[in-house]
């Protein structure tokens, strides 16, 4: 079958004869028409009657947009989701998003007009058009001035077109076609080439991303001062034998607030000549509380009543509710938590000494409550 | 339009694949006749984005993070003092110079992190020098001796056991024992009770032992001048905070002499602008610009060998002339007939006025005046200052008394006769414990070439050293930190040394060695001196205590607190003996030069050599680092014809040195002032080969004599050495640059007379600055600082604090040249005046935490803005390093890692094990192309509130100290939060000589200097 | 007025002689048909040696640190600062060029407007090396844009810093943009000239499909209008903000009200220096004498005597308002530019960007191609040492004399430079093969004859 018409094309030699031209073309009444010239001719609009760009209205609002997008986000920052003083400015120091948002403003504007323009007006790119590669487009692109009347005009049809072109002193008028489509090639999803393509990008990839997150990110130069030459407690040591960071203190040293348990071995002395350093005051009862509530109650139970919550696994400690232990000295309740009895091991390294005498403070709390008198209510 | 609309639409219906053509034609013909459809991508778009989406699920399976973080290794069996993370403190005793100063070490998880001063001190109340608190360095230096190994003597090298060594050595000493061979020991002053007490056990084990005592800087000629006024009684300790006028000759009590940091504490106890009333004055004579010259009221230059002729012209003035004073001793009176002080001060050119004022001074103030000779000073110097104060009932001042070493300091005459015996082969075996004779004794005594006519010799080591290297052996001791230890440092005044963590290597504390040798019992006993100390301490020491406890208990809070006092009866001073001064021979100057041979106030006698943090702490006056150098005078330097960084020739006794020449403003003329410690062969990867060694112009009297060497031949040298400084160095009489910091108001100072005149003379001329933003208020705590520059002596305690607190590293002396050093406080040095009287004032240093924080405005990446409780901060992980906010300080405080610096410094000394161990776990240690400065110690800030938290109390922001403030002896640094009134910092930011650097700026800095007041005869500044 | 169309009537004409449109492509488009000179690949190889040597350099900072730069306390900032404005400078030409003489209808642009918006273009790449590479963690330059991290942290939008990034990246995409809207056109008439398949394929993919049509053409002058219209406050706009990371500081010598405009001109001055030496050697290269004309560049050495005396001025202004404003800290920082350590740095600024452009006082120096050749590197130099004054003497002795310093170059400094020089001519020297070195579409516009001569 013979190709689709797409217009027929004349050239002028002259700015002054293509500008006739176009004048005798609007007057035909000729509306889908183009005038091609390789730079713009000065008034061809005029004599194309064409509207004025709206471009600039999609500058306007590119440029609008980007004003307020840019200071909304600065204050948005500054101001709700993370103030901060800097140099002891206002937290929303307007004068100094002036720079930023003008940049904004200005790289909006220009580049979506310019966007817009060719994706909108031209609906670039577009390389299949008719007129492409046609000797006309040569001439146009380079010297020539040309018109090309297309078929889709309503007034179109081949013979008088040709007629009307020649009567304004159009060369080279000749016939635009719509290309013939050639073979098209679809692939199948599945075919193997496809398949062995995708894995290898897969292995790559992931290959790359694990390289560089475990690997590369940790040599030199690169460092994020996540490793850092000190020693951090409960850490290993090259240094030590054991490979332990953390030393025992050396035997017979004596560290500040650390004077050796002066009663091992000697409960009544400790209940005759310790006292509670502390006074029961509600910061420290509450110490004491969450001290007992830790290391204590699993035994004792959390009301001191002996009522072990490992419920027979265990023997059950007696009841802190005793006459013995109401009547005992703090000294000492202080000594059992430091050194243990019977079955009770020490608590001297897990309860600080102040803590200690918290736990002391509760204790008798426990007990005040556990035999409340009228009073109490009051 | 519709018609047409549908007539299009037709003529699509008719041709639909024009339509579809035009979408499927990618090029027109012509475009693509070189390509056919076959040999195009078979990609269609399908495939694409099934690919795209492929590509990034296989990315996020590839981001998984496999990076071992290491493992976590508690205790297995809890002690009870230590919580993970928390830091415990010990109470013990600095063994680095003679001062043993109390101190109270920290440590995490049962490793020593910092060394401070113990609170509960006589001596040093709270407060350690720099060198103490750098000492921790040592602990952890890499190059440290791990284990026993022979030295350059021995036929065979590297490693070997202890117990090879022991049994060798009980041989060699029985050897000796029996065929009358003499075994020498070198040790330095033995000021603790037991290790003397050790020392005599070694002798009267092995009887032919000859005890030979040595120090670099021994106080000799004082104490055998004091021992001639006033017989065998030990040195005094002088009230220096009870003086009114205090007059040093050649002397530097603040700087390198006696108890500085006693003394300088003292001094600025005497310089309290809250107290104007008992300010005191100081007047420096001396030849040698020292730190306590540069703190001086009035400086005088003159040479140091005119010193006595000064003290004579004195005398003169007050007895003979004014008849002030009675000099009852004849011979006196007839050598200060002889010099009057008119003719004395014009003949050096010394301002009479001044000289007038000073004895004034000294008789108005009788019995609150201190004329203090210098330790390098002659004995009849010393003898004659003594008589001076004796005349002005000085002595009212010698509170307390010292202590001597319980073994004398060798004189040069034993220390002949010993090489010579050593020579003459009579000498079996030579234990060296814990000196370095090779290196620091004069060179005329030949003492390395006598040792190697010894067959067995042996040093007692920390790290290996001169003498190491020329022993037989070289054997590992214990640092101070895991020593046991018991020190006399006053009369009654016991300081105990508790180690800190147990022996990182295979080492062992001297005096257990030499307990072991003496009695044959292998294996040796880990606890075999502690068990001799505490013994020893049962049965001798305790009972003089009258202690009401037992002794387990009273030893157990001596070691707690560190200290024991008894009531010791200071020894009796007997009357200022007449024959004192048998003869005063007028003193006939030899030509050439003087050559004085100083301190170090950092590396000493050169042990500290290895340790960067204080090679590279500026020296206080020259700021000059890793060097020493010739100090000239600009005229002396300009008449031998070179300037700074100049070799010049010094010769002595024939013994050449090229030293570097620096000019120093102020030195007197014909004075060559020299720093000895420096120049060492074998000390290490870092302290090698630093500086020059004076050691050679050091002659054999001069070592336990005055260290004033007299006709000395100087000479310009070929070449030239670079000395590097942290602070340029103007020409003073350049008048473009002269005395900007008081034009520009960065130092502030006005008389002690002026300021009790017109107290208001800061705040009047302070002008109110208006701000076009509203100030940002801080509720709760805000923090601040005050540093007083009347206190402050420049002494850089607390430079080396705040190195130790906040892991500073070492750049090293090339990296300092190009201006690269990395300390956030430095004492700024600032002279005015002529080149040859400049007056010196010193100003810490750091940042500032301004509230109008420059730098924070220029940080693009807000790595750098303001805390709650206004603290300018750093967040070190997020600065990117565009180095914008120290451009943009005016201070210029903020450091800049340009390098990886613990990699960068001698092929990465400081990266290597167990420097690691060092460093403070609560601060980052920093890495490359990070920007820092000073955070007002914001770990201990955040401590406390934690401790405040858990006790559940509110923050109140009480004793909250940096450690720049806990360093400084003078306690010129005030920290606190300034919100509250009751603070002292609130106080001083209110006090009427408070001022803040570049007030004009309106940056509104946090810390309050107090303006400097000189305490001189006027009301005006000179 | 309703339309974009400039009044080209009755106006001397821009080029020399009247080539046809045709004659003008053939001439234009030759270098990129026939194979380069020999001289073309001695050019290269040269400038690709320089670039070897700044690649090298570069590896050696990141692999080390910054360490190996010159840079200290206090003198942080060195020869990298400088040579980000300087190169940022010599960026302002091109769109100067193409947009306000465009705007104000200098119609002897359209010969020289191409080549400057590719100066421009390059110039504004090479800049940005240097602020990547001056931070101390060249890896984290992320940081620098506000997008949502793990420190919570945004940027600091007070920071004269963050404002270049905006500013330099904003300049650098328009600048582009505007360059490559210019460039469609030409691309197509070389699409329909070349008859080289792959060329034809590349030329056809960047034209989008140009088809000269009127309709379009309408809608381009309106949009190379308003592009226009933009760059010209954004050209400011660029140096002003390079001019705020010293202005906004409270450094004396760099807190001075006087620096935006002073920038903005010196950049103009010393970008036209650099088109003028790049386009006197063009023209040779390829003989487009009578599209470059010496008329045109005689033109460019008046704009040279304008803005290098406006600089000379501001050199002036300066120590006035030093000493007017009675800061003593200000009054020293000028008089120790002038007497300081820096003394030489100063002086060959002041020589090279005042004195010798006054010698175009003279037409026959104007239009002496030597001459103006010599007086252009000159300027350029001059202007290099003005940068250079400004950032090391301000700093290195700033408030406390306490911590003044020295700064001296490193040899990596020097030879980083030497790379972006390097990078600036190979890209200059590909562009003249690949791209028409003037536009076409405007050549011809304003070649004699091309507007209809009534209406």
């Amino acid at each position: 079958m013979e190709k689709p018409l797409y217009s027929l094309t004349a050239l002028f030699s002259t700015p002054d004869a293509l500008m006739h031209a176009v004048e005798a073309t609007v007057k035909a009444g000729y509306t889908k028409y183009d005038v091609h010239s390789p730079y713009p001719v000065h008034g061809m609009e005029r004599a194309m009657r064409l509207k004025t760009s709206p471009l600039g209205y999609f500058a306007l609002a590119f440029g609008l947009l980007g004003a307020v997008s840019a200071v909304g986000f600065m204050t948005w920052v500054t101001l709700i989701d993370y103030p901060l003083v800097i140099g002891g400015k206002p937290f929303w120091s307007w004068p100094a998003f002036v720079p930023i948002a003008f940049e904004i403003t200005v790289l909006l504007a220009s580049v979506l007009t310019v966007v817009a323009m060719f994706v909108i007006f031209f609906k670039f790119p577009n390389n299949s058009h008719p007129l492409h590669d046609t000797p006309y487009m040569k001439r146009v692109s380079s010297d020539g001035f040309g018109i090309s009347i297309q078929r889709e005009d309503p007034l179109f049809d081949e013979a008088g077109v040709r007629q009307f072109l020649a009567s304004v002193e159009g060369t080279d008028i000749a016939p635009v076609y719509f290309e013939e489509d050639p073979a098209d090639h679809g692939q199948k999803l599945f075919d193997l080439r496809f398949v062995g393509l995708l894995a290898g990008v897969a292995i790559v990839v992931a290959g790359t991303t694990y390289f560089s997150l475990n690997s590369l990110m940790y040599v030199q130069p690169f460092s994020w001062m996540m490793e850092q030459a000190k020693q951090k407690p409960q850490a290993p040591s090259l240094l030590f034998k054991d490979g332990i960071g953390m030393r025992p203190p050396v035997q017979g040293s004596v560290a500040r607030g650390f004077l050796p348990y002066a009663f091992k071995g000697r409960p009544e002395d400790a209940g005759k000549m310790l006292a509670n350093p502390l006074l029961p005051t509600a910061a420290v009862l509450d110490r004491g509380r969450s001290s007992y509530l830790t290391f204590c109650s699993p035994c004792h139970g959390n009301f001191g009543r002996g009522d072990s919550r490992l419920a027979g696994q265990f023997p059950n400690p007696p009841t802190l509710h005793s006459e013995k232990v109401r009547n005992w000295p703090d000294g000492s309740l202080y000594h059992v938590i430091t050194e243990g009895q019977n079955v009770m091991p020490s608590y001297a390294a897990q309860i600080t000494r102040d803590n200690r005498w918290a736990v002391v403070h509760y204790i008798r709390v426990l007990q005040r409550a556990h035999f409340a008198k009228e009073s109490d209510l009051k | 339009m519709a018609e047409q609309n549908l007539w299009r639409s037709l003529r699509e219906n008719e041709d639909p694949s024009t339509i579809r053509d035009q979408k499927m034609h990618e090029f027109q013909e012509g475009v693509t006749e070189s390509f056919d459809p076959a040999g195009m991508s078979p990609l269609s778009r399908k495939q694409f984005l099934a690919l795209l989406a492929a590509s990034a699920a296989f990315a996020t399976a590839g981001c998984t993070n496999y990076r071992d973080k290491g493992e976590i290794v508690p205790y297995t069996k809890k002690p009870e003092e230590i919580i993970p993370g928390v830091a415990n403190f010990y109470a013990s005793t600095c063994t680095g110079c003679a001062q043993r100063c109390g101190v109270l070490i920290k440590t995490r998880e049962g490793r020593p992190v910092k060394i401070d001063g113990n609170p509960d001190h006589p001596v040093n109340a709270g407060s350690i020098c720099a060198r103490g608190q750098a000492s921790i360095l040592n602990l952890y230096d890499p190059s440290r001796l791990r284990t026993p190994r022979y030295g350059g003597a021995s036929a065979k090298s590297g490693d070997l056991s202890w117990n090879q060594v022991d049994t060798d050595v009980v041989q060699r000493l029985a050897g000796c024992i029996r065929d009358q061979k003499q075994i020498i020991l070198v040790v330095p002053p033995a000021l603790s009770p037991s290790g003397a007490g050790v020392l005599a056990d070694f002798r009267a084990a092995c009887p032919s032992t000859r005890i030979l005592t040595t120090d670099v800087f021994p106080q000799e000629t004082r104490r055998r001048a004091w021992e001639r006024c006033y017989g065998a009684v030990p040195l005094p300790v002088l009230a220096w905070d009870q003086a009114r006028v205090l007059v040093t000759l050649e002397a530097d009590p603040l700087g390198t002499e006696g108890f500085t940091v006693e003394q300088t504490r003292a001094f600025a106890a005497g310089r309290d602008v809250e107290a104007t009333d008992r300010f005191s004055r100081l007047y420096s004579i001396e030849g040698n610009l020292s730190l306590t010259g540069a703190n001086a009221d009035y400086r005088l230059r003159l040479l140091p060998t005119l010193q006595r002729d000064l003290l004579l012209a004195l005398l003169n003035e007050a007895g003979i002339r004014r008849r002030a004073v009675r000099i009852d001793n004849p011979v006196v009176e007839r050598a200060a007939a002889g010099i009057d002080m008119a003719s004395f001060s014009t003949a050096h050119g010394l301002s009479a006025a001044t000289l007038a004022h000073m004895v004034d001074d000294l008789l108005a103030n009788r019995g609150k005046g201190i004329v203090y000779a210098g330790d390098a000073l002659p004995e009849e110097t010393h003898v004659l200052a003594n008589y001076l104060n004796e005349l002005l009932g000085n002595t009212t001042l010698y509170v307390t008394s010292t202590v001597a070493p319980a073994f004398g300091i060798s004189s040069a005459e034993d220390l002949a006769s010993v090489v010579a015996d050593m020579k003459a082969g009579r000498v079996g075996v030579v234990i060296h414990a814990g000196t370095n004779p090779v290196y620091h004794l004069p060179r005329d005594f030949g003492y390395a070439d006598a040792l190697k006519n010894v067959p067995l010799t042996i040093c007692l080591t920390e790290a290996e050293n001169e003498t190491a290297q020329a022993c037989t052996y070289m054997l590992p001791t214990h640092h101070a930190l895991e020593s046991w230890g018991d020190h006399r440092v006053r009369a009654g005044v016991y300081s105990l040394q508790q180690p800190v963590v147990a022996p990182l290597y295979a080492t062992r504390q001297t005096e257990a060695v030499l307990l072991q040798w003496m009695a044959v019992i292998i294996p040796f006993n880990e606890s075999a001196y502690l068990d001799y100390l505490k013994k020893k301490w049962e049965t001798e020491l305790f009972p003089r205590f009258g202690a009401k406890v037992d002794f387990a208990t009273f030893w157990n809070s001596a070691l707690h607190d560190g200290v024991a006092v008894a009531a010791e009866a200071l020894p009796a001073r007997g009357k200022f003996r007449a024959d004192a001064i048998p003869s005063i021979e007028p003193d006939k100057a030899p030509a050439g030069y003087t050559l004085l041979l100083t301190q170090s106030p950092f590396v000493a006698d050169g042990s500290f050599a290895n340790n960067g943090w204080l090679q590279e702490i500026p020296h206080p006056v020259s700021k000059v680092v890793w060097d020493n150098y010739a100090a000239l005078s600009p005229a002396t330097a300009g008449e031998l014809g070179v300037e700074s960084n100049d070799l010049v020739d010094v010769t002595v006794e024939g013994r050449r040195q090229a030293l570097p020449v620096f000019v120093q403003p102020g030195m007197a003329d014909k004075v060559i002032a020299v720093a000895l410690g420096y120049g060492r062969t074998n000390a290490g990867p870092v302290g090698t080969g630093v500086g020059t060694d004076a050691t050679p112009l050091l002659t054999r009297a001069a070592f336990t004599g005055s260290r004033i060497i007299r006709g000395v031949t100087a000479l310009k040298g070929g070449g030239r050495h670079e000395l590097a400084s942290t602070q340029e160095h103007h020409a003073l009489d350049d008048t473009f640059v002269k005395d900007l910091h008081l034009k520009r108001k960065i130092i502030r100072e006005a008389t002690l007379a002026g300021y009790l005149k017109d107290p208001g003379f800061l705040e009047r001329e302070r002008k109110k600055h208006e701000s076009i933003s509203t100030e940002v208020e801080y509720h709760g705590v805000k923090w601040g600082m005050a540093i007083d520059l009347n206190k402050c002596t420049g002494c850089n305690a607390c430079v080396a604090g705040c190195n130790v607190e906040n892991n500073i590293p070492v750049v090293g002396k090339e990296q300092v040249q190009l201006g690269r050093e990395m300390q956030w406080i430095r004492i700024d040095r600032y002279y005015s005046g002529t080149p040859d009287e400049p007056v010196t004032s010193h100003q810490p240093m750091l940042c500032q935490h301004c509230d109008n924080a420059p730098c924070e405005n220029v940080c693009p990446v807000v790595a750098t803005n303001h805390s709650p409780d206004g603290l300018n901060q750093m967040v070190y992980n997020r600065c990117v390093g565009t180095k914008y906010c120290s451009n943009n300080c005016p201070f210029k405080v903020r450091r800049f890692n340009f390098y990886n610096w613990r990699d960068h410094l001698a092929e990465g000394f400081y990266q290597q094990e167990p420097v690691n161990l060092l460093y403070n776990p609560e601060v980052t240690v920093r890495s490359r192309g990070v920007m820092e400065k000073c955070t007002f110690c914001v770990q201990r800030i955040m401590e406390a509130r934690q401790h405040a938290t858990e006790q559940g109390v509110e923050f109140a922001g009480k004793d909250v100290q940096t450690a720049c403030q806990q360093a400084c002896p003078a306690q010129a640094i005030v920290f606190g939060n300034t919100n509250d009134p009751q603070s002292a910092v609130a106080r001083l930011r209110e006090h009427p000589l408070g001022y803040h650097v570049l007030e004009e700026l309106n940056v509104r800095p946090n810390v309050t200097y107090l303006a400097r007041l000189r305490n001189i005869h006027s009301e005006k500044l000179a | 007025m309703s339309t974009a169309v400039v009044d080209y009537s009755r106006e001397e004409p821009v080029i020399a002689g009247t080539p046809t449109a045709g004659e003008i492509d053939a001439v234009v488009s030759a270098p990129l048909d026939r194979l380069p000179a020999r001289t073309w690949w001695i050019a290269l190889s040269v400038t690709l040696t320089m670039l070897a040597i700044g690649g090298a350099c570069v590896g050696a900072t990141l692999w080390y640190g910054l360490g190996v730069w010159g840079v200290n306390q206090p003198v942080s900032w060195g020869i990298d600062i400088v040579n980000f404005v300087f190169w940022v400078g010599i960026g302002h030409a091109g769109t100067l060029i193409s947009a306000i003489l465009f705007l104000l209808r200098q119609r002897w642009r359209n010969g020289i407007a191409r080549f400057a918006e590719a100066m421009t273009i390059f110039a504004v790449m090479c800049a940005g090396i240097f602020p990547l590479l001056h931070t101390g963690r060249q890896w984290l330059p992320l940081y620098l844009t506000p997008y949502p991290n793990q420190h919570a942290l945004w940027v600091n939008f007070t920071s004269p810093l963050l404002w270049d990034v905006f500013a330099v990246s904003t300049y650098f995409t328009v600048s582009a943009v505007f360059w490559y809207l210019g460039l469609v056109p030409d691309l197509a008439t070389l699409r329909d000239r070349t008859i080289q398949p792959v060329k034809k394929v590349v030329y056809s993919v960047l034209s989008l499909g140009w088809r000269h049509s009127n309709r379009h053409w309408h809608h381009f002058e309106r949009a190379y209008l308003i592009l226009a219209g933009f760059a010209t406050p954004l050209v400011l706009s660029v140096h002003t903000i390079v001019s705020f990371d010293f202005a906004v500081s409270v450094i004396p010598g760099w807190h001075t009200t006087i620096f935006p405009p002073y920038f903005v001109a010196g950049a103009v001055f010393s970008g036209f220096a650099m088109v003028q030496n790049c386009l006197i050697v063009v023209r040779q290269m390829f003989d487009l004498k009578h599209l470059i004309t010496l008329d045109t560049l005689e033109k460019m050495n008046k704009v040279m005597i304008l803005t290098g005396s406006m600089v000379g001025y501001a050199y002036g202004m300066e120590f006035f308002i030093a000493w007017y404003s009675g800061s003593q800290f200000e009054m020293f920082v000028f008089v120790n530019r002038a007497l300081g350590p820096y003394a030489w740095a100063y002086w060959t600024m002041v020589t090279c960007n005042v004195v010798f452009p006054q010698l175009f006082w003279f037409k026959r120096f104007r239009r002496s191609i030597p001459l103006m050749f010599v007086i252009a590197v000159l300027v350029n130099v001059g202007m290099w040492f003005e940068r250079f004054v400004i950032v090391v003497t301000s700093l290195s002795r700033d408030f406390l004399p306490s911590s003044w310093g020295h700064y001296v170059p490193s040899m990596y400094d020097i030879g980083i430079f030497i790379g972006s020089l390097g990078l600036f001519f190979t890209l200059i020297l590909l562009f003249v093969r690949t791209l028409p070195v003037i536009s076409l579409a405007e050549i011809k516009a304003v070649s004699p004859g091309a507007q209809p001569g009534h209406h």
